[in-house]
């Protein structure tokens, strides 16, 4: 199956490379949802997720014709993506929605004063917002690998491949942010 | 003293890993108490990420980001438009200040002639023999008796 979508992939490639357009509308709509999913889980909302997303398949379409046909374009697009949204928490306009941490160059969302507590909202149908609270308070360097992991459901190696980064450093990250999001919800158990 | 294998746990709730260590820690995790809970923790954890339900893409998506290659594409054309005029521009500015200082050394190398004539009358006029009566002329005629 993945080998079949590779094999959709690389023809559609060859097409768009050969100078048929449509073929890109093809790749698009293959991978809008992985590609958009990935944003929104990564920058928290979907003003900004829908941004990054448009640049994410602009810079795919004007670099496509560079694709090296080894690697897997769903892996070059999770490449792109992941650079588009850290470069979009640099912009000082993410920025000053966001607070610096205690892990340097870490950026943490406030808890809405009004929001229930991650308790509540662990066992109750508001599962969507407690994903997001709880991501948001992860480094954008953890945050992305456990999305990866747990939301895309990619193995390590191939995060590793997204990442250019060892496994043995994925797995490290991921131990890391599963510590850290544990911390933070025994902490609002507490403030219970 | 954290159990040495605790590390194993996140690892093994991802399916990374092998027969012998996923084993080795199914059996611990019956016997160590510690290790147990934070399994329990962190498979709580991993059930509400996966179990996450993907968002729906915005509708027209896949329209705009196509728009957007198009109108990208044709600002690109425009300004390699805009390039090519500015460099053309530039290239007949360049083009008339060579004319210009070539024909200017042109005009110059042919009045320099004229010049140097003007120069050497100039020069003869200032140096022609003073009047006998004049400061110059009394000094002229000390020196020549001197002499």
């Amino acid at each position: 199956m993945v080998n079949a979508d590779k094999a959709d992939d690389l023809s559609l490639i060859n097409r768009f490379k050969a100078g048929d357009i449509s073929a890109f509308e093809e790749i698009l709509l293959r991978h809008q949802d992985k590609i958009y999913n990935l944003c929104r889980r990564m920058l928290g909302n979907s003003h900004d997720a829908e941004d990054a997303a448009q640049d994410v398949f602009l810079k795919a379409y004007q670099n496509l014709n560079r694709f090296k046909p080894e690697s897997s374009l769903h892996t070059w697009l999770f490449r792109i993506a992941v650079n588009t949204c850290i470069d979009y928490k640099r912009k000082p306009f993410f920025e000053s929605l966001f607070k610096t941490s205690t892990e340097g160059d870490v950026f943490v969302i406030e808890r809405p004063a009004d929001s229930p507590s991650p308790d509540r909202l662990y066992e109750s149908k508001q599962i969507d917002d407690a994903i997001q609270l709880a991501l948001s308070r992860l480094s954008a360097k953890l945050r992305v690998v456990i999305v990866l992991k747990e939301i895309e459901g990619l193995p390590y190696d191939k995060i590793a491949e997204v990442l250019d980064v060892s496994i043995g450093t994925v797995k490290s990250r991921i131990s890391r942010a599963r510590e850290e999001l544990k911390e933070f919800l025994k902490k609002f158990r507490e403030q219970k | 003293m954290r159990c040495s294998k605790r590390k194993l746990i996140s690892p093994y709730i991802d399916g990374e890993l092998n027969e012998d260590r996923r084993s080795l820690l199914e059996s611990h995790l019956n016997g160590c108490r510690e290790c147990a809970q934070e399994f329990e923790e962190l498979q709580k954890i991993h059930m509400l990420l996966s179990g996450a339900e993907p968002f729906e893409v915005p509708h027209g998506l896949p329209t705009r980001v196509l728009a957007n290659i198009r109108s990208k594409g044709k600002r690109r054309s425009a300004d390699l438009g805009h390039i090519f005029k500015t460099l053309t521009e530039g290239f007949a500015v360049l083009v008339l200040i060579v004319v210009g200082i070539i024909l200017g050394g042109f005009l110059s190398k042919t009045r320099i002639p004229e010049r140097g004539n003007v120069v050497a009358s100039l020069s003869l006029d200032i140096f022609s023999p003073a009047p006998p009566d004049s400061v110059g002329g009394v000094y002229l005629a000390m020196t020549e008796a001197k002499n």
